[in-house]
């Protein structure tokens, strides 16, 4: 075949430090999404993080697997689903009787707490999952190409 | 050629002098901008209702009116949180929108590739 050039063997170590990385890159991505309003971080941040889990599987089980454990029409559609939400946090403002993105409901907690801040703590983990979603499905994408032979077959 | 090399080389030398005389000129002449030093954020932030109006002028810059003015003007707890999705909503949008068309295209080139090769080989075997 002429595309055969991939990654097709791979080493054990390789394989079990993506079984122990993966947790933990879940696990810190959405912990940086939830506190993106009260700490550094943020959605898009989280959402990169999040979405290194995706291609740490691909480095440890290969295309099919990751495209198998994750729907890629699935990771497309809520992309848009994201971005949606973000539109209607956004025009709150306007149902609000203010401007367009202006932080309403404000004001419900301690300051610092985890929902303190009104609809942009919402705003936030809108933009995060869709970023999510987006990256783990541009890398999907991408990493379709070094597939050998397409999707169908692989070592 | 020569003649070009020499124009080259004198724009170059030109270039050069500009640059070295502005470095001089912003070492010697610019004043200093606001770095912070004088100014107690914290102490700031804990009595955003209380500071003074002598106080802001002191801190000489945008930092300090945004911590004492945010929870006023935008009713958000964090400053960078309030900026990013309330005063900035729109770039965020913007943003948002760059990496969903950039999917979007990178999605139908990525297919269109990959018919292209299943053709390829099917034409091989």
């Amino acid at each position: 075949m002429k595309y055969k050039k991939g990654i097709n063997q791979r080493h054990i170590i390789v394989k079990c430090a993506a079984d122990k990385f993966l947790p933990f890159a879940l696990v810190f991505g959405i912990y940086i999404i939830l506190f993106g309003t009260v700490s550094p971080g943020g959605g898009f941040q989280g959402g990169v993080i999040v979405a290194s889990a995706a291609l740490l599987l691909y480095l440890g089980y290969g295309y099919k697997t990751a495209s198998k454990a994750l729907n890629t029409e699935v990771l497309r559609v809520n992309e848009s689903l994201g971005t949606t939400f973000y539109v209607l946090l956004g025009l709150a403002g306007i149902f609000a009787g203010a401007v367009f993105c202006r932080n309403i409901w404000y004001n419900i907690g301690p300051v610092g707490n985890l929902i303190s801040a009104g609809t942009i703590t919402f705003m936030g983990y809108a933009v995060g999952y869709k970023v999510l979603c987006g990256v783990a499905f541009l890398l999907l994408l991408m990493l379709g190409l070094l597939a050998p032979g397409g999707e169908e077959d692989e070592a | 050629m020569k003649a070009n090399k020499i124009i080259t080389l004198c724009s170059l030398a030109v270039l050069l002098f500009a640059s070295v005389y502005g470095l001089v000129y912003a070492w010697k002449n610019l004043p200093t901008t606001y770095d912070g030093t004088k100014t107690d954020v914290q102490e700031l932030y804990n009595n955003r209702e209380n500071a003074s109006e002598d106080k802001i002028a002191e801190a000489d810059g945008a930092a300090a009116v945004i911590v004492n003015k945010n929870l006023k003007e935008a009713y958000a707890a964090n400053d960078v949180a309030s900026i990013v999705f309330d005063f900035r909503g729109y770039d965020t949008l913007g943003e948002s929108f760059i990496l969903l068309t950039a999917i979007a295209g990178s999605f139908v080139i990525v297919s269109r590739l990959k018919d292209h090769r299943k053709e390829e080989d099917s034409h091989e075997v």
